[in-house]
């Protein structure tokens, strides 16, 4: 079994995978890394977004060993020390979730945004989760949470 | 005393856990020696089946069984009427209907091995149209019954003629609404076990646990205490998860092999295998007289019941009682039927009836405000329920009836000017370039909250109390089995909870849906949790204070206290029945308005509709978390812009053509109103937890029949059939029929 | 899913693997499209051949006459691609609307194209642009129109498990050839188009010149509308000409009824109102 080698969440780690593993599977399955939801299997819904070289992908289509020798990160990696990263905390204080099942998804894209653009406009906020679908929030407090994160880390910039 | 923790933006109880992917919803789940099942789906939307051949799919290697009907102990379901087989023996109905399980070490091998079953059909004519299967002489459905309608409700108020005798204005119209998938982002799943204590225990995403296990039960012909459901999370319902889907499948593979049994469906295999919203076919009739009152109103409602009755003969009554909308009409005829045909079955979604009727009703009411040159606001304004007003069943609506005060808030709101009890809606900007056109469009729906008809509402809690030594709570734990759909019900039984007790929110818990530790709650269904469940926490906290009194005044040294409680609907209210002649009855234990208005944008070159401004004003009794409030008024509204605008599930002669989020469109965050403007109103319903009601499937209600409204209003033009995409828009502009 | 997957570290490496397996092995790269069809089980080769760490085919470049697109541009860098912005922002503008922003970071152009699909945004685009595709074998390798790949709904004549397309090319717009891209879709986002018009019009001293008009879907393969752009060469610009080239198109186009997009009466009605739309902003943006 060929063996997929990446830096996962800041971690060098090596799996045994099959050829024909896609990403999403061998988060969920051989590294037991649940966070990453699976709302399709066919890239159409967002849930399933991880970041691959900083990159937002939907990791259900995604082959496993594209991966290989890349920096993957899941929604695993946002914590730091135990503390919730600025967009997991502007989440819950904005209310952004509701079921909770594509919130992964959502937040490693906004964090896929925001690690690119620390200040964006609403439209790009929109744009960078118009590849998520979400069904119970009308998405209204998502892109308020983000615009908090963008403001949260830029005072934490600010401080450091 | 603590500051009120009701009416507060609390932080949901299960946020911390979702915003990190720790929340296991039940594909998540693993366990020491799984194995993993795939479902045999019926070929055909209607055929008899003439043999199952399972001999290929047993011998390939690492199948464990193959479950056909012969390994049903009883094989029958339905939340209902049992008109389900588990799995099919003789006939199969639809698309969704399954004909054997395949289970094995792998999934790969159960999906491979499931492909080489072997069923032989004899198709059987396709009915796809409830109009015609309807019909005498159609062939039936289900071969036992003499026709295929499951069901008829009527509703004789008044006097229909002498009503439209004094009308001034008389305005007709045929409204059509499609099937509408739920598309919860969580694609169904279960695991099914035996748990250390012999029970055959299945890990799901559902509704109303205690229901599954009372049909799994059945199925598996056992006593309902050797059955069990926990529910760890639940990736959305809207009605969806109401009806079992694979609950039965896991539980009968753990039943048989006594090893753990894993299924997880596909998307595609979501949307195939649950059912649908009901498809209405809308005949109406109003009449008014030339000061605005309503006279008359006569409607005829089909609705298409699928394959299989699930729900349909709820919605359908349902329905009717909701037809004339929150508006006084002394005088009505109206007929509600519920037909079989071999589409998809169709089911409890989001409104479970009164989603559709408001497409009627309020494009109704906005051709009466046309043909009586009334505008809109001040024609329903006119009309609708206050305190004790009349419905067409005969009774009296009350319990908090704020009707009209969203129709104010949301007018005003949307820039309405009132003038010595006159309306006046604003002017609209026009667009900035000259194929496009903006309108404004009013809309009012309303919901019942909780069961109707004489169907037994009830909840119950449990909350137990660790105290102080001074004989403070230290904390409290609330058991009770509430679904927590995404709706939010965790957190506002927590804040009641909190502020009957005297406590701060951070001291109490919520137990997990477990049937074998926390009591029946009833589903998550009916808008009703925060006002029944609510209800059964408020007392069952009060029950544990007084308990938590007598521990300290007998002075037993106990740290502990524990309350209970059972909230009945009927001590609220008692509903009954609809006469089988008239309707007339009391039909629901209490009701909840809103009101929405859309401007909105239409391109008249190609009949896209843009929505600017969302007005909402929502009655909830009493907010008891705002943020999640706003949470179900955009929910809703997503809802119903995806209703309004771009979703069907489409299905010709029984076969699916959109098999998935790649063909079945739901707004992104691209397509919601640019602006939502939220205005919350709160007439206390009495009988409700601090006042409140419930309002989840009330936000859902107004949206697609305002943006009718607003597109009419910008282009002068009907349209009357959702959902209402460009073509449909372009056709209805340039007066073209759509071809047969 | 596959059997093997395999990345080779240079083209001739590529097309050895391809030859070496007869059919069975396929080049895959993004994988938006092959992914699915595996799934799916209509695409048979049981072997994936990986061109993503082949160097040098991940960019986008100019050339003296040609901009050139390497086999593993994405959609996302041309959309944000400063060169393309400038010298032919129809093709960034199509870009950027291809599925969503996971979609957009992984799929190719080139894969988009090998897809054969008459809808795909960007193919549209580069037919306007009258692009080339470099078809590449073991016999070498040769430029061929973009148009000219497609055969088919879902089908074009690169045979991916034998050929590679390594690159695209098409002449960068002048200031006098104004561009537009107008999309009909039932949503905003994450969905094929009901249509989608690309048109590229030049004007000289008050007339049109060259003009391309491409769309899609309105036959099997992407389409262009060449009695209209015929009946405009020549001739004043302003809104009569539009017209009229707008009526020219819809009757040459031929959509049939389909579930999802419409009828085809709707549809047709849409090539005017887009082809109206787009050749109106081009001659606008034109000088």
């Amino acid at each position: 079994m060929p063996t997929l080698t990446m830096v996962l969440n800041g971690h060098q780690t090596s799996v045994e995978v099959e050829a024909g593993d896609l990403l999403v599977d061998v988060l969920r399955d051989r590294l037991q890394l649940i966070g990453t939801k699976i709302g399709c299997g066919e890239g159409e819904c967002g849930a399933c977004t991880v970041l691959v070289d900083g990159l937002a992908v939907t990791s259900c289509i995604y082959p496993a060993l594209k991966a290989d020798g890349c920096h993957v990160t899941t929604i695993e990696g946002l914590k730091t020390d135990g503390k919730l990263h600025a967009i997991q905390e502007a989440f819950i204080q904005c209310t952004a979730a509701q079921c909770g099942y594509c919130t992964p998804g959502m937040i490693m894209s906004a964090y896929a945004l925001l690690s690119e653009n620390p200040d964006p406009t609403v439209e790009e906020i929109k744009t960078s989760v118009s590849g998520n679908l979400c069904r119970c929030t009308g998405y209204y407090q998502i892109v308020e949470a983000i615009q908090l994160a963008a403001r949260k880390l830029a005072d934490e910039g600010a401080d450091s | 005393m603590n500051a009120s923790v009701v009416g507060r933006s609390v932080q949901r109880v299960d946020i911390r856990t979702k915003v990190q992917g720790q929340r296991k919803y039940p594909q998540d789940f693993h366990m020491e020696g799984m194995l993993h099942a795939a479902v045999v789906w019926s070929a055909h939307p209607h055929a008899r089946i003439t043999s199952i051949d399972t001999s290929r799919a047993e011998a390939c290697a690492g199948v464990v069984k193959v479950l056909t009907h012969l390994d049903v102990p009883v094989n029958e379901y339905g939340i209902n009427i049992l008109d389900q087989q588990v799995l099919c023996e003789d006939r199969v109905r639809w698309l969704g209907d399954r004909v054997a399980v395949v289970v094995a070490e792998t999934e790969a091998v159960a999906r491979e091995a499931a492909a080489v079953v072997s069923v032989e059909y004899d198709p059987l004519p396709i009915l796809d149209d409830p109009r015609e299967s309807m019909k005498p002489g159609s062939p039936l459905v289900h071969e036992n019954r003499e026709s295929n309608v499951l069901v008829h409700y009527p509703i004789r108020a008044g006097d229909l003629d002498a009503g439209f005798s004094k009308a001034d204005v008389i305005v007709e119209g045929y409204y059509l609404t499609p099937h509408v998938e739920h598309a919860y982002l969580q694609p169904e799943a279960g695991l099914g076990y035996i748990d250390d204590e012999g029970r055959v225990t299945v890990i799901c995403a559902t509704q109303w646990a205690y229901d599954d296990v009372h049909q799994i039960a059945h199925a598996l012909d056992l006593p309902e205490d050797r059955v069990r459901e926990i529910v760890p999370a639940i990736g959305g319902a809207f009605g969806g998860r109401e009806d079992v889907s694979l609950q039965i499948l896991v539980a009968l593979g753990a039943f048989h092999t006594r090893r753990p049994v894993k299924m997880v469906w596909t998307r595609e295999e979501s949307f195939r295998g649950h059912g649908k919203r009901h498809p209405f076919f809308m005949r109406y009739k109003h009449g008014a007289t030339r000061d605005g009152t309503l006279v008359a109103l006569e409607a005829e409602i089909v609705a298409d019941a699928g394959a299989y009755a699930s729900t349909s003969t709820v919605v359908i009554s349902n329905a009717v009682t909701f037809a004339a909308g929150p508006y006084v009409v002394p005088n009505a005829r109206i007929d509600g039927y519920a037909v079989y045909t071999n589409n998809a079955v169709t089911m409890a979604m989001r409104g479970f009836g009164a989603t559709q009727m408001p497409v009627g009703y309020e494009c109704q009411m906005d051709k009466l405000a046309e043909a009586l040159g009334m505008d809109p606001v001040e024609l329903r304004l006119k009309n609708l329920y206050e305190e004790g007003s009349i419905a067409v069943t005969g009774n009296a609506v009350t319990f908090g009836i704020g009707a009209k005060e969203p129709l104010r808030e949301a007018a005003l709101a949307a820039g309405w000017r009132e003038e010595a009890g006159h309306w006046k809606a604003p002017e609209v900007e026009p667009a900035l370039q000259p194929h496009l056109r903006r309108g404004l469009g009013v809309a009012c729906g309303y919901k019942n909250v909780g069961y109707s008809m004489g169907f037994e509402d009830r909840s119950e809690a449990i909350v137990e109390l660790r105290l102080r030594e001074d004989g403070a709570i230290a904390s409290a734990l609330v058991r009770i089995a509430a679904s927590e759909v995404g709706q939010g019900v965790s957190t506002v039984l927590a804040q009641i909870a909190a502020e009957t007790l005297g406590i701060p929110f951070e001291r109490v818990r919520m137990s997990l849906v477990d049937t074998a530790r926390a009591p029946d709650a009833g589903s998550s269904s009916a808008s009703r949790h925060t006002y029944m469940s609510g209800n059964a926490v408020f007392m069952a906290c009060q029950d544990a204070l007084q308990a938590r009194d007598d521990t300290l005044r007998e002075e037993t040294g106990r740290m502990h206290a524990q309350g209970q409680a059972v909230f009945r609907g009927r001590t609220a209210r008692a509903t009954t029945p609809l006469d089988p002649e008239t309707g007339q009855c009391e039909p629901h234990i209490a009701y909840t308005f809103a009101t929405q208005i859309a401007l909105v944008e239409v391109d008249t070159e190609t009949g896209e509709v843009e929505i600017l401004t969302m007005w909402d004003s929502t009655n909830s009794g009493r907010a008891i978390n705002p943020a999640m409030v706003f949470g179900q008024v955009a929910g809703g509204i997503h809802m119903g812009v995806g209703y309004a605008l771009t979703e069907r599930f489409i299905q010709e002669e029984g076969r699916i053509k959109t098999r998935g989020f790649g063909e079945y469109y739901i707004p992104t965050v691209l397509d919601m109103p640019r602006e939502l403007v939220h205005v919350g109103v709160e007439v206390p319903n009495p009988t409700g937890p601090y006042g409140a009601t419930g309002i989840g499937e009330t936000t859902t209600l107004p949206t697609a029949p305002a943006i009718l409204n607003a597109i009419h209003n910008a282009i002068g033009k009907w349209v009357y059939r959702l959902p209402a995409d460009s073509e449909t828009v372009w056709r209805a502009l340039h007066e073209r029929r759509r071809p047969a | 899913m596959w059997r093997e997957y395999l990345f080779p570290r240079s083209i001739r490496e590529a097309l050895e693997v391809l030859n070496a397996h007869g059919g069975d092995a396929r080049i895959i790269a993004g994988g938006t499209d092959l992914v699915l069809q595996r799934k799916q089980g209509t695409c048979a080769a049981s072997i994936a051949v990986d061109i993503s760490r082949i160097p040098n085919l991940d960019t986008i470049k100019a050339s003296p006459n040609h901009i050139l697109i390497g086999a593993m541009v994405t959609h996302g860098q041309v959309a944000a691609s400063p060169l393309i912005r400038d010298h032919a922002p129809v093709l960034a503008q199509a870009c950027g609307k291809v599925g969503g922003p996971q979609t957009r970071n992984v799929g190719t152009l080139v894969g988009n194209v090998i897809n054969g699909l008459p809808a795909a945004d960007s193919a549209i685009a580069l037919t306007a642009l009258d692009a080339e595709a470099e078809v590449t074998s073991t016999e070498g390798a040769e430029w061929q129109s973009v148009r000219s790949l497609y055969l088919g709904v879902g089908q074009t004549c690169v045979d991916s498990c034998a050929q590679i397309v390594t690159a695209l090319r098409f002449r960068p717009l002048r200031s006098a050839q104004g561009n537009a891209y107008e999309r009909l879709a039932k949503r905003r986002s994450l969905i094929l188009p009901i249509l989608a018009v690309a048109a590229v019009a030049e004007v000289v001293d008050g007339r049109y010149g060259d003009v391309r008009i491409a769309m899609g879907p309105v036959a099997p393969i992407p389409f262009r509308a060449e009695a209209a752009e015929a009946l405009l060469r020549g001739r004043p610009i302003g809104k009569e000409a539009i017209g009229l080239a707008a009526i020219e198109a819809a009757e040459a186009a031929h959509p049939r009824d389909s579930v999802l997009r419409g009828s085809h009466e709707y549809r047709q009605a849409m090539v005017e109102v887009l082809t109206q739309r787009a050749l109106a902003r081009a001659t606008e943006a034109a000088g």
